[in-house]
């Protein structure tokens, strides 16, 4: 499904985001990866959206070569992998519902279809009565579940969720985690950025460490080892 | 599907213009300002093309003749002036003619009149008139017709006056058209400037949105032709308000050019009518070119896939 190979990014004047990084990951599965601020988490994410251009190696997302992605091709990888951050990144003037529907709107599905999918995942999420709540009229857990609705709308293959918890308290978290187990369960393949210890070790799933911008541990079943 | 895309744009567009009323008005009014001042040098060049016929109509270069020149000698003077280059027409006025002319011309000025009646003969000599293609070529002609000298038949010719006039004209014209030049394309330089900043405030305005329409895949056109729609939307904004301001404005002028000009010719709205597709379509093509370079400028620099 996804594949690192012997990527580098630089950051000039002398900093290796990652270095040599290698990595695969296979349809369906949840994998959690881990390691402290400033070990390459984010680029990782920022190389899979194409958000940033690898220096050197090669990344595939299924049998498409994204390492040097073309600008116009961006769009339609990122309607393929749903992206979550620790800051939402909802519009404050829209409803749930506008905020969810935006993002098939600027796609440019019909009105018809927005109608029917926004409301259908939104019950996904656990917010059925909610749509029609501004952001700040529903608590961080919500909005968050919001985030993965919108995110969902385009039925992704890869869930990319980057510190999907770290605005949130230990009970909204783990509604959050389970919410993503169980879009996991769909067939999603789910990556978790996190350093949230205690998520990662009641997860019982797959753990990747970064250190220095390289994998120095991968578990199949395992634990937030730093 | 493209339509419902195009919609959306327009959306998109009227919002970003609604956000940012004030910067937007300003962007419009320096627009309004650019076109108008355009829309002057459209004025100045019709006043001055008017000017030019006017004067065309009053100026005739005359070659006045001996009184006595024979026909033959007349006729060859004739065919060699309408030989020289420019000339579109050489008119010979006979003695007769010239009386008849004079009298008609100075019916009220009774002395002139007692003064012809105590000559008791035709004092004037027969002429020919020579006429111009165009203003321009009347100084080439007055040129040629100066090296008329082995004509025998030639009593007199005095241009001085006309080419004075005819020189003081072409300077003015030419002064008024480089300074309302100048002008506009110091409103056009202004209105780039105006335009790239409104975008580039609209984009900072909506870079939430924007920031999650790259997030969920909006394509890259998606998302930059709302601000390109608003470049257009302030060219359409710009003509229209230009429109609203200078027809009054034309109307006010019109009565001032005829008694200016001392002609009845002038008919500066019935020009703008006649021509308004033309002069406004252009306007609105030139303003939207000019508002989406500065608009895909700004995008371009600030919008970064």
């Amino acid at each position: 499904m996804i594949t690192f190979e012997n990527v580098t990014k630089f950051y000039p004047p002398n900093t290796n985001a990652l270095d040599n990084f290698s990595l695969e990951i296979k349809p369906g599965e949840f994998l959690s990866v881990v390691g402290q601020s400033g070990t390459g988490k984010t680029t990782m994410v920022k190389l899979l959206i194409g958000e940033e251009k690898a220096t050197k190696g090669k990344i595939l997302v299924g049998d498409w070569d994204i390492t040097n992605v073309r600008p116009r091709e961006i769009p339609y990888l990122r309607r393929q992998i749903g992206v979550i951050f620790q800051d939402f990144k909802l519009l404050p003037a829209k409803t749930l519902f506008e905020n969810v529907a935006f993002a098939m709107q600027v796609c440019g599905h019909i009105p018809s279809k927005i109608n029917l999918v926004v409301p259908q995942v939104l019950k996904l999420v656990g917010l059925e009565k909610k749509i029609w709540r501004y952001p700040n009229e529903v608590s961080g857990g919500e909005q968050q579940r919001a985030v993965i609705a919108r995110a969902l709308v385009h039925h992704p293959k890869i869930l990319l969720a980057d510190e999907p918890t770290g605005n949130l308290d230990s009970i909204n978290a783990a509604d959050i985690i389970n919410l993503l187990e169980k879009i996991n369960k769909f067939g999603t393949t789910v990556i978790l950025v996190t350093h949230n210890k205690e998520i990662v070790n009641s997860l019982r799933r797959r753990v990747v460490t970064i250190d220095a911008g390289r994998v120095i541990s991968d578990q199949k079943i395992g634990k937030y080892i730093l | 599907m493209i339509l419902l895309s195009i919609a959306r744009v327009l959306k998109f567009a009227l919002q970003d213009f609604g956000r940012n009323f004030w910067v937007s008005l300003v962007t419009v009014t320096i627009l309004v300002l650019s076109l108008f001042s355009v829309n002057f040098l459209v004025v100045v060049d019709y006043i001055s093309q008017q000017a030019i016929k006017s004067v065309e109509e009053k100026i005739d270069l005359s070659l006045y003749l001996n009184a006595d020149a024979a026909e033959e000698d007349i006729s060859a003077l004739k065919r060699e002036l309408e030989s020289v280059a420019g000339v579109v027409e050489v008119s010979y006025v006979s003695k007769a003619q010239a009386l008849e002319s004079f009298q008609s011309k100075n019916r009220d000025n009774q002395s002139l009149q007692e003064a012809l009646r105590e000559v008791g003969k035709n004092p004037l000599n027969p002429s020919l008139v020579v006429q111009a293609k165009e203003l321009a070529d009347y100084e080439t002609v007055i040129n040629s017709l100066d090296k008329l000298s082995k004509h025998t038949v030639i009593e007199s010719k005095n241009f001085d006056d006309h080419r004075n006039l005819l020189q003081s004209m072409n300077t003015i014209t030419a002064r008024t058209r480089q300074i309302m030049l100048l002008v506009s394309f110091i409103f056009i330089a202004v209105t780039v400037l105006v335009v790239f900043n409104a975008v580039r405030i609209a984009i900072y305005t909506h870079r939430k949105e924007i920031g999650v329409m790259k997030l969920v895949g909006a394509s890259n056109w998606f998302i930059r032709a709302p601000f390109l729609a608003e470049a257009i939307l302030y060219s359409f904004l710009g003509v229209i308000a230009v429109i609203a301001i200078f027809y009054p404005f034309i109307h006010l002028l019109q009565p001032y050019l005829g008694s200016f000009l001392n002609t009845a010719s002038v008919d500066l709205v019935g020009y703008f009518n006649g021509h308004f597709i033309i002069i406004f379509g252009v306007e609105f093509l030139g303003a939207s070119l000019i508002n989406i370079i500065a608009s895909s400028i700004a995008v371009g620099k600030y919008v970064k896939v």
